[in-house]
């Protein structure tokens, strides 16, 4: 049985090293739509570390008395619920930013990622633990979208948050508003990554 | 069974507990969502009237604003808002909502027509499913602001009150741009606010006169 | 409120509006399983069912049951509850009736549950206020066009990992990903056939 992981290592390896999105390429279908605009980017992924920071943290604290064979209901009841507390504040304070998420705010529940830390991590580990794996996780998610967000949104639009950035006579690319542009930067982003920074025994698939 | 029973009861207690949290999180933003609503609703309105509001009026000044310068009634049980000038006294406009399916969903939007209903003072759209940056710019000022003075008149055969064409194609003053890259989006616009504005000028108008 | 036919709702869930290649739901399983593509198909048929039922069983509780009650904001979990205790009731029945079928099945059902595009399009029928004849076609649909963007998906890669000699790292998600972003390009040249109004 292999040392237990450190917190730090904890951390580092939800950034980096086993990053959800580029090594496990895990829980890409709600958010990757989203990522033609930076700011919504921006909400979705605060919703996001939201909901897998709690989630883990409350599945963590009552992994002790959960029985085993409800196990699954009980992580999607707990992840449902604070993903509508998540959609409902968003609708409250930001109703423009919600309009434009729509119903991804909601498909949050399905994010592999977050019913995935839960299984892997959190129902084993004491409550610390999990919290920080949970925030490494999501945050390493969130970086990576915000990266295909910046490559988005000026290409597709021209502006980044909104403000000017290409130069006037720059003919947006329209595909980078649509799915097809998603799907080719996060490909490209796998793929510079994988080439560059090999994984030494295979690619982990926890 | 011991076992067995204790798992209903965990589920039931934690989905009591849940269910409970999230509820108290609703009744606690209920309030807030609801404002969004109305002072969203309201922004449009004064906007399609052509009742100038600076961008950064608190949502209090809005309200302060509508209160004095809209009234809503009802025609025929659909909402209309008649617009007063300055002196809440002449009326300089009626604005009614419209909606229909977009290409992805529902588009909903106002519509604002002067007081002989001979030309139309605005049109905004606030709820949509179209894609950014394509249909969705159908709630962009260019877009927009092509159909003020739009000559109005109750579609009569073939002839519409407005036609959305490729952009820059347009000649005669019912020949408005279309978006370039949504036809989809654009040929649901054309079709149903032709019907909307129809609707009205056949429909409604003739009660809305009469008061 | 909305008039398209259920028809053309039906053709433009499965090209124009496919809900893996322009929603970009119901990815994690297609990255997974599109090796190969008679998993591929399996897997494929089974999403067409729950889809469409669900769909229609979501309706049915949400303007029937939730919305009377005022509780639509617990939607979310209602609708993932109805999908899980569907797929289970498939699992049992398959598993009972056909067992030949629940080998080849068997694995498959579990992974129906969390993927996105059957809550997804229980969300988006809601979104767009569809009618319960649009829903059945839209749930229909949404899933024959899962099916479709999985097997094309599956089918190129399998060619193209066999015969083609592929740059370091591209190999796996990578290409998965720029084979359905080609994929998506080319069905979004049917929006010239499907008019929805």
């Amino acid at each position: 049985m292999p040392k237990p992981p450190t917190n730090a290592q904890i951390f580092m390896q939800g950034l980096w090293s086993d990053n959800p999105v580029l090594r496990q390429v895990l829980g890409i279908c709600s958010t990757l739509a989203v990522t033609n605009l930076l700011i919504n980017t921006l909400v979705m992924d605060a919703g996001l570390i939201f909901t897998v920071t709690m989630s883990s943290l409350t599945v963590s604290l009552l992994r002790k008395y959960t029985p085993m064979r409800i196990r699954m209901m009980a992580q999607t009841l707990i992840i449902a619920s604070y993903v509508i507390i998540v959609d409902i504040s968003i609708k409250a304070h930001l109703p423009d930013i919600s309009e434009a998420l729509g119903p991804y705010v909601g498909l949050i529940i399905t994010n592999c990622i977050v019913m995935g830390r839960c299984e892997a991590f959190a129902r084993n580990n004491p409550p610390w633990p999990s919290f920080l794996d949970g925030l490494a996780m999501s945050i390493g998610y969130s970086l990576v979208l915000l990266t295909i967000a910046v490559i988005r949104e000026p290409l597709g639009f021209g502006t980044m948050f909104g403000f000017r950035v290409m130069p006037g006579g720059f003919t947006p690319w329209t595909v980078m508003i649509m799915a097809p542009g998603a799907f080719f930067t996060l490909g490209i982003l796998v793929w510079i990554l994988r080439a560059y920074f090999p994984q030494t025994a295979g690619e982990k698939k926890s | 069974m011991k076992k067995r029973l204790f798992s209903v009861v965990y589920m039931f207690v934690l989905t009591l507990v849940f269910t409970s949290i999230v509820s108290a999180v609703k009744v606690f933003n209920e309030e807030k969502i609801r404002t969004n609503q109305r002072v969203k609703l309201e922004r449009i309105i004064l906007k399609v009237l052509d009742i100038p509001v600076k961008e950064k009026t608190s949502d209090e000044a809005l309200g302060r604003i509508y209160a004095r310068r809209v009234k809503g009634v009802e025609v025929r049980d659909k909402p209309l808002y008649v617009g007063y000038a300055e002196d809440g006294r002449t009326i300089v406009g009626y604005a009614f909502p419209i909606g229909g399916s977009g290409f992805w969903g529902p588009i909903y939007g106002m519509v604002a027509v002067d007081p002989e209903a001979a030309t139309i003072l605005g049109i905004a759209f606030y709820r949509h499913s179209e894609t950014p940056g394509l249909g969705a710019r159908i709630t962009e000022d260019w877009f927009t602001r092509q159909f003020q003075g739009l000559p109005l008149h109750p579609i009569e055969g073939d002839k519409k009150i407005f036609y959305l064409k490729p952009e820059g194609t347009g000649k005669a003053r019912d020949e408005l741009d279309a978006v370039t890259g949504a036809t989809g989006t654009s040929r649901a616009v054309e079709a149903f606010v032709n019907r909307e504005l129809d609707h009205f000028l056949r429909d409604l108008w003739g009660s809305v006169k009469k008061g | 409120m909305i008039k398209i036919d259920a028809g053309t709702l039906f053709f433009a869930a499965i090209f124009t509006n496919n809900i893996l290649l322009t929603n970009f739901l119901g990815l994690c399983p297609f990255l997974a399983i599109s090796r190969e593509v008679r998993s591929s198909l399996g897997l494929g048929v089974a999403v067409v069912f729950v889809m469409t039922c669900t769909a229609v069983i979501n309706y049915l509780v949400y303007y029937y049951l939730l919305l009377p009650l005022n509780l639509e904001h617990f939607r979310y979990i209602v609708f993932i509850v109805i999908i899980a205790a569907f797929v289970q009731l498939v699992e049992m029945t398959v598993e009972r009736f056909f067992p030949a079928l629940y080998y080849i099945l068997g694995i498959f059902l579990p992974l129906i549950t969390v993927n996105c595009a059957i809550l997804g399009a229980s969300l988006f029928l809601i979104i767009r206020e569809y009618t319960l004849i649009q829903s059945l076609a839209y749930g229909a649909g949404s899933g024959i066009g899962w099916m479709v963007a999985i097997i094309a998906v599956g089918a190129i890669r399998e060619k193209v990992q066999k015969s083609a000699k592929l740059p370091r790292g591209l190999e796996g998600p990578a290409l998965t990903l720029i084979i359905t972003g080609i994929m998506a390009l080319a069905f979004m040249a049917f929006s010239g056939m499907i008019q929805i109004q």
